[in-house]
């Protein structure tokens, strides 16, 4: 039926040119090079280098926003209600002399633990809550004239008693 | 289920496929440089895509846009191309191999075949695809493809009979 079958098989029989070695090398290199990032899908992965610049970058950002919020809005820390025993801390008042000033003071409460009810040891009858927060304060100073900053961070503890009333 | 290739695998690929893929693309272009340009976009563009190698109609698919693609970025290369791809334009480098006498007349009479019929026997011949992917390929019907191949083998078969 199909009278052109000798052709076909003619023309099967030329073998078309063959890919110059040049070609194939190119080929191979470009796929070779892209190895890394060609995957399953169709958009290259994202290197982790890359997102962890971006993170940095962030972090940075949002770190110099808070030290530049707290510079404009910075006021001496409100004492808690009740503070029966603290660790010893600095005072941001301290390197003043060496021309340093306040600039940022953070604290971070990592741990906070309901200890219970408690009598007051100095009044028998008072209840008390006793809440204990473990934190990290961190200070800065920063001189205006040099540039020189200067940051203390150290951890700290706090018993914060609170009065409870059964009515 | 989609079954993730090796490097090696995309390497056999273009082994296999890349004359025929060249011969292909000599249909938008006359230089043989031009050409492979075309032919290693499309891979490449495959390859990163992940494309199932199983699909061969899509390759062939890819070799067509790219080389459309670079006909369309550059008019000046449209005029020129338009130019010298006329039906019949002889090409400056062999398209085929290891030819005895009767096969280069063969390989000469394909080459001289109307674009339109000679991409069909490239993609029927060496590619062995099949008319409905052909169609495919070249945004053809499945009719239009068979018809047109049916001309070239009618062409080709007119051409090598003997003059008596």
């Amino acid at each position: 039926m199909n009278d052109f079958s000798e052709l076909e098989s003619e023309l099967k029989k030329l073998r078309p040119a063959a890919v110059s070695p040049a070609l194939r090398a190119r080929v191979e290199q470009a796929m070779l090079r892209t190895d890394a990032t060609a995957t399953a899908g169709v958009l290259p992965r994202t290197s982790s280098g890359k997102v962890w610049w971006s993170f940095g970058l962030g972090l940075a950002a949002a770190s110099a926003l808070v030290l530049l919020g707290l510079t404009f809005f910075a006021k001496a820390p409100t004492p808690a209600p009740i503070v029966a025993q603290t660790s010893p801390a600095a005072t941001l008042a301290q390197p003043q002399a060496s021309g340093l000033q306040p600039s940022a003071l953070t604290q971070v409460v990592y741990r906070r633990r309901d200890e219970g009810l408690i009598f007051s040891p100095n009044q028998s009858e008072r209840v008390l809550r006793r809440v204990r927060y473990q934190t990290r304060e961190t200070m800065q100073w920063r001189n205006p004239e040099t540039g020189a900053s200067l940051r203390v961070s150290y951890p700290a503890e706090q018993v914060v008693l609170s009065p409870v009333s059964f009515q | 289920m989609v079954m993730e290739r090796t490097l090696e695998d995309w390497k056999t690929c273009f082994t296999q496929l890349g004359p025929p893929l060249l011969l292909f693309a000599r249909r938008w272009t006359n230089s043989r440089a031009d050409a492979e340009d075309i032919v290693q976009d499309a891979f490449l563009r495959c390859w990163r895509r992940q494309q199932p190698l199983e699909n061969r109609a899509l390759l062939y698919a890819t070799v067509r846009s790219t080389a459309l693609d670079r006909l369309r970025s550059d008019q000046r290369r449209v005029r020129r191309e338009a130019s010298v791809a006329q039906d019949g334009a002889d090409y400056f480098e062999p398209q085929f191999t290891a030819l005895d006498e009767g096969q280069q007349l063969l390989a000469a009479a394909v080459e001289r075949l109307p674009n339109e019929q000679r991409e069909v026997v490239i993609l029927k011949i060496w590619s062995e695809l099949t008319f409905a992917e052909i169609g495919n390929i070249l945004e053809i019907s499945q009719n239009t493809a068979a018809s047109r191949y049916r001309y070239a083998l009618g062409t080709l078969k007119k051409t090598l009979q003997p003059h008596e």
